[in-house]
C-alpha cells in the first residue's frame, strides 16, 4: 500500500487540514472508551456526503479498510481502527439539516450529538427519546451504529425504534437510502439490519429521526432497600401491576459506598441497594402511576422512600445514580465495565452469582444496573499496574458474560460486541447461525472492507488482547 | 383440505406440505428446494393477495401446525411462539396475564404471527407508536436448504449481532421461512375509551386529528374514515367524515385523554362527538382492523400509502376525487399518527374493475405519495391488473442491495420466486 498515495488523494478530496496523518495526531484515534487500541493509517475528516463517498471509494481503490467514528466513546471497541483502517471522523457533519414539527421529525447528519439534538428540537416541545449515558458527547451516527439504548429505553424503546431512514455509503462508494420519512417503506426494511451493525455494512451520512413530544410532568421515587433481593422484588411488583415506568434503575451497596461520598446523597448506613423509578407523561397519569410506584416499594420494607417534588430534588436523585460510575476511583485505580442483559425475573438469582464470582476471584464488583430490563453494568474493580489483573479481570468479565446468557440472557444490552465480545459470540449463537449474519455482510461488503474484524469471531487467542474491553481509569467521565 | 385452498392469484400447488416442528418444517423445505420446487409459505392465509403473481408455485408449506407456544415469561413481559400460533391465541393467552401484544392485525382468528410478520403491516394499534417490526425481539428461520438459524434473544434489549429479524419482517417468505419469534408484551391497559366525531369535510376531521397528534395525548390508534368506509362500518352518525380515537390509561388519566381529545375535535367544529366503551369500542376496531380484508368489505382493489403523517392529509380530498371521478367508489382510513392511508376501491356497478378505471387512479395515488416522499402499495387488484401495474412501488436505490440479499439467502430462488418487488 502506498500512503504517501492515500494522503495526496484523500487531501485532494477533503482539503489538507481535514487529514492527520503525522503519528502525534493518530495517537488520540488509537483507542474509543474501551482501551483497545491499534494505530490508523490516517484519519479523515469529510463534511459531506459526497466527501465520505470519494472517500470510500478511494479507500476501495487502494484496498485500505475503513473505521467510521463519531465521538468515540463506544465501550466495546468497535471505532478502533484494526487492520490499519483509515478512520473516517464524522464530526465535522454535525448539522441539523432540518426540523419537521408536523410530522415530529428531523433530519440531522451523524455528527449532530445526541443532546444537542433534543436542545435543538426543545423548542417545539419535542425530543429525542433515546438517551445514552454519554449523550453529552456521542454522536446520533454512533447511536445508529450501536444501536443505543440508555436509562429511558425501558419505555421508549432503543435507537431503532426512533430511525426512520438513513443515507448510507456503501463499500464501493454508492450512496443509497434506506427506509425515508415514513413508518413504512415498500421493500425489505434493510434500514433496520444497518442499524446496529456496528459500522460493518455501510456509513451513515444521514438521519430521519423521529421525535417525541415532551412530557408534561416527570416524577422520580428512590427507596433504599436493605439488600438486592427487596430491591429487585420490587422491581417485578411494579412491571406486574402493569406499569412500564420511564426508567427503573439500580445501584447494590458497593457502588453506594462509592457514590455517597462523592454526591451526599444522603443513602442511610447499611444501605445495600438504590432502586430508581421515573414515570413520565400526562400529570394525571405521572400521579396514578406514581402512588401505585410507591405503594408497591413500601410493600418491600424499604429503609427510606423519597419522591422528587420539583426538578432539583429529582436531579439529586438521580446524581447518586449518575456519579456512581465515576466515584469507583475511590474504591480502586482501574474497573472493567461490562455490559450483558438477563430476563428480568433471574436479576435476584445472577446478582448472587456475581456476588459469588466476586469472592470467588477475589475482585469486588460494583452494579449499576438498567434492572427495569434486565441489562445488567457490573463493574469488576482492580488496578492495572498489578501484574496479571487485567487478564485475570478479563477472564472474570468473560464469566460474566457466560453466566448472563446461560440463564437465558445476552452478550450486549447496549455497549455493543465490537472487539471485545466476538470471540464469546459461539455463547449465544452457533456456527450456522454466525454464517447466516456473514452472509448478511458479504451481500454489502464482499472485500471485509468496512470496520474489518468487528462482531464476528476471529478464532485468535485471546491473550492477544489482553487490552480488550472496556477497562477504564476509574474517575469523572464514566458513563454506562 | 383441497389443494385449492392455497391457490395464489389463480395458481394451484401440486403439493401441500404441513409440518408440526420446526425440524418437520426444515426437512419439508429441504426437500422441495433440492428439488427446485417453488414453495410458498402459508399462515393464516388471510392476505395472500399481497404480492406479484408467483413465477412459479409448487409447493405450499402451511405452517399452521407449528403452533405451539413455546414460552410466556409473564415477568419479563416476553413471549416465544412458532410461526403457526394465530393472533387471537396467543392474545387470549396473554390475557389472562393481563398482557397483550400491542398489534391489531385482519382477521386475527386465522392470522398467524408469523404471517403477520412476513407482512409486516402495521394495523390500527400502535403502543408507542411502534409498528409490528418494533415487537420482535427475536426471530428462528429456517433457509431454503433446511438449515435453521436463530437470531436476538429472549430480552427486550440486545445489541449482539446482527438484527436478522428485520431481513425477515415484511420479506413476504422471501428470505427464509420464519419458525419462531420472541416478541415483547405490553401490560393490558386499565381502561379504555373510544372517542368519535364526525365533521363536515375531510378538512375539518383530519385538522382535528392533527391537533391530537400535537397534542400530549398518545392514543392507541387515531384513525380517519372517509364517508363510504364510515357506512361500511355502521358509522352513520350525522356529519361526511369520521375520527375514531382510541385511548387507554388508568381512570383519571383516560378521563384527562378523553377530555382533552374531545377539546381537539371541539376546535372543528364538529357535527357530533360521542364515546363509545366496552364491546361497541372493541367492535369498532375490530372492523377498521378487518376493514378491506373480511367478506363483507373486501374491495375491488386497495392501496396502502405511507406518508408523513402531515402530508396524508393533503392528499385525501386529491384521492377521493380521483377514485370518484373514474367511477370508482373509494373507502379510504388514514391510521394518522403513522401516516398510513388505506385506499378500498369498490366498483360502482356491476361491470367490474375495468382497466382503464384502475390504471388512472392507481397512477394517480402514486404520484401523489411520491410527491410527498411516500409509498404507495396495491394490496389488492385483480391478477391482471396487477401484472400490468405492479404491486410494489419499488425499493428505490436500496434495490441493489434486496437482490444481492435475496442472492444470498435464496440462492435458489425457490422461496415465493417473483412477489416481491423487482422480480424477487
Amino acid at each position: 500500500m502506498n500512503d504517501s498515495k492515500l494522503i495526496t488523494r484523500l487531501k485532494k478530496i477533503v482539503g489538507r487540514d481535514y487529514v492527520v496523518h503525522k503519528p502525534d495526531g493518530l495517537i488520540v484515534f488509537e483507542y474509543d472508551g474501551s482501551v483497545d487500541r491499534s494505530m490508523p493509517a490516517a484519519v479523515v475528516l469529510p463534511a459531506s456526503t459526497s466527501e465520505v463517498s470519494q472517500v470510500v471509494a478511494t479507500a476501495r481503490e487502494l484496498d485500505v479498510p475503513i473505521v467510521a467514528r463519531g465521538a468515540g466513546t463506544g465501550l466495546s471497541g468497535g471505532a478502533v481502527p484494526t487492520q490499519g483502517s483509515l478512520v473516517l471522523s464524522m464530526t465535522r457533519m454535525n448539522r441539523i439539516l432540518e426540523v419537521d414539527p408536523e410530522n415530529h421529525i428531523a433530519v440531522v447528519e451523524p455528527g449532530v450529538v445526541n443532546l444537542d439534538l433534543s436542545a435543538a428540537v426543545a423548542e417545539h416541545d419535542l425530543y429525542y427519546a433515546p438517551d445514552p449515558s454519554s449523550q453529552q458527547a456521542c454522536t446520533i451516527g454512533g447511536n445508529v451504529a450501536e444501536n443505543s439504548g440508555g436509562p429511558h429505553c425501558l419505555a421508549y424503546g432503543v435507537t431503532t425504534n426512533h430511525v426512520l431512514g438513513v443515507e448510507v455509503v456503501l463499500a464501493d462508494g454508492s450512496v443509497v437510502w434506506l427506509g425515508g420519512r415514513t413508518s413504512e417503506t415498500s421493500g425489505l426494511d434493510i434500514r433496520g439490519v444497518v442499524i446496529g451493525s456496528e459500522g460493518t455494512l455501510a456509513v451513515v451520512t444521514k438521519v430521519v429521526v423521529r421525535l417525541l413530544r415532551r412530557p408534561e410532568a416527570v416524577k422520580t421515587l428512590l427507596a433504599v432497600y436493605a439488600s438486592l433481593d427487596e430491591a429487585s422484588a420490587a422491581v417485578s411488583d411494579v412491571i406486574g401491576s402493569g406499569i412500564i415506568p420511564a426508567a427503573m434503575e439500580m445501584m447494590d451497596d458497593l457502588a453506594i459506598a462509592a457514590a455517597e461520598p462523592a454526591v451526599h446523597a444522603g443513602y442511610p448506613d447499611g444501605a445495600g441497594a438504590v432502586l430508581l423509578v421515573e414515570v413520565d407523561g400526562l400529570t394525571e397519569s405521572v400521579e396514578e402511576e406514581s402512588e401505585l410506584i410507591e405503594a408497591v416499594m413500601a410493600r418491600h420494607s424499604p429503609m427510606e422512600v423519597r419522591v422528587a417534588r420539583d426538578a432539583d430534588e429529582r436531579a439529586r436523585l438521580w446524581a447518586g445514580r449518575k456519579g456512581a460510575l465515576g466515584a469507583l476511583g475511590r474504591l480502586a485505580p482501574n474497573y472493567y465495565l461490562i455490559d450483558g442483559t438477563i430476563p428480568r425475573t433471574r436479576l435476584v438469582e445472577v446478582m448472587a452469582k456475581i456476588k459469588d464470582l466476586s469472592a470467588e476471584s477475589g475482585f469486588p464488583i460494583a452494579n449499576v444496573l438498567h434492572a427495569g430490563d434486565g441489562n445488567l453494568h457490573p463493574s469488576i474493580l482492580f488496578d492495572e499496574r498489578k501484574p496479571g489483573e487485567t487478564e485475570r479481570v478479563l477472564e472474570l468479565g468473560g464469566r460474566i458474560l457466560k453466566l448472563c446468557v446461560d440463564v437465558g440472557g445476552v452478550l450486549s444490552g447496549e455497549h455493543g460486541i465490537g472487539i471485545e465480545k466476538r470471540e464469546y459470540m459461539p455463547y449465544m449463537f452457533n456456527e450456522r447461525d454466525l454464517s447466516a449474519m456473514k452472509r448478511l455482510k458479504d451481500a454489502f461488503d464482499t472485500r471485509d472492507a468496512l470496520n474489518p474484524g468487528k462482531i464476528f469471531p476471529q478464532g485468535v487467542d485471546e491473550s492477544q488482547y489482553a487490552q480488550s474491553g472496556s477497562v477504564s481509569k476509574a474517575g469523572p467521565g464514566a458513563h454506562a | 383440505m383441497s389443494n385449492d385452498t392455497y391457490a395464489i392469484d389463480g395458481l394451484t400447488p401440486n403439493t401441500v406440505a404441513t409440518p408440526t416442528s420446526v425440524e418437520g418444517l426444515s426437512e419439508a423445505l429441504a426437500t422441495s428446494a433440492r428439488d427446485g420446487l417453488a414453495v410458498s409459505p402459508a399462515g393464516g392465509r388471510t392476505r395472500t393477495a399481497i404480492g406479484m403473481p408467483p413465477a412459479r408455485y409448487d409447493v405450499a408449506l402451511d405452517t399452521t401446525g407449528l403452533d405451539n407456544i413455546v414460552a410466556h415469561n409473564a415477568g419479563d413481559l416476553t413471549a416465544t411462539v412458532q410461526a403457526g400460533v394465530t393472533i387471537a391465541t396467543l392474545q387470549a393467552k396473554l390475557q389472562e396475564h393481563g398482557q397483550f401484544l400491542a398489534m391489531d392485525t385482519p382477521l386475527p382468528d386465522r392470522a398467524t404471527i408469523g404471517g403477520v410478520l412476513a407482512v409486516g403491516a402495521s394495523g390500527p394499534l400502535r403502543w408507542q407508536g411502534w409498528g409490528v417490526r418494533e415487537l420482535v425481539i427475536g426471530m428462528t428461520v429456517v433457509a431454503p436448504d433446511g438449515v435453521t438459524t436463530k437470531s436476538g434473544g429472549h430480552v427486550v434489549k440486545n445489541v449482539s449481532g446482527y438484527d436478522m429479524s428485520r431481513l425477515h419482517i415484511g420479506a413476504l417468505g422471501t428470505l427464509g421461512v420464519i419458525a419462531e419469534v420472541s416478541l415483547k408484551l405490553t401490560p393490558l391497559p386499565t381502561g379504555q375509551a373510544t372517542i368519535t366525531a364526525s365533521f363536515r369535510s375531510a378538512a375539518d376531521a383530519f385538522s382535528a386529528g392533527m391537533a391530537i397528534f400535537h397534542g400530549r395525548t398518545s392514543p392507541l390508534a387515531l384513525t380517519w374514515f372517509s364517508p363510504v368506509a364510515a357506512q361500511k362500518l355502521g358509522r352513520t352518525r350525522k356529519g361526511s367524515h369520521h375520527l375514531a380515537v382510541r385511548l387507554a390509561g388508568r381512570p383519571r388519566t383516560l378521563a384527562r385523554m378523553v377530555d382533552d381529545v374531545t377539546a381537539s375535535c371541539n376546535e372543528f367544529g364538529p357535527v357530533d362527538t360521542g364515546r363509545v366503551d366496552g364491546a361497541e369500542h372493541e367492535a369498532l376496531w375490530r372492523g377498521v382492523a378487518d376493514f378491506g380484508w373480511d367478506e363483507a368489505t373486501r374491495p375491488a382493489a386497495s392501496l396502502r400509502l405511507s406518508l408523513p403523517p402531515a402530508a396524508a392529509g393533503e392528499v385525501l380530498a386529491s384521492l377521493e376525487s380521483a377514485a370518484a371521478t373514474r367511477g370508482l367508489m373509494p373507502a379510504i382510513i388514514a391510521h394518522m399518527a403513522a401516516g398510513t392511508v388505506l385506499v378500498n376501491l369498490f366498483s360502482l356497478d356491476d361491470s367490474g374493475l375495468a382497466a382503464g378505471k384502475l390504471d388512472g387512479v392507481v397512477a394517480d395515488t402514486r404520484k401523489l405519495a411520491r410527491q410527498r416522499r411516500g409509498t404507495a402499495v396495491l394490496e389488492q387488484a385483480p391478477v391482471e391488473a396487477k401484472r400490468r401495474l405492479g404491486v410494489w412501488d419499488g425499493g428505490g436505490e436500496a434495490t441493489a442491495i434486496m437482490r444481492r440479499l435475496k442472492a444470498q439467502y435464496d440462492p435458489g430462488n425457490v422461496l415465493n420466486p417473483g412477489r416481491y418487488l423487482d422480480g424477487i
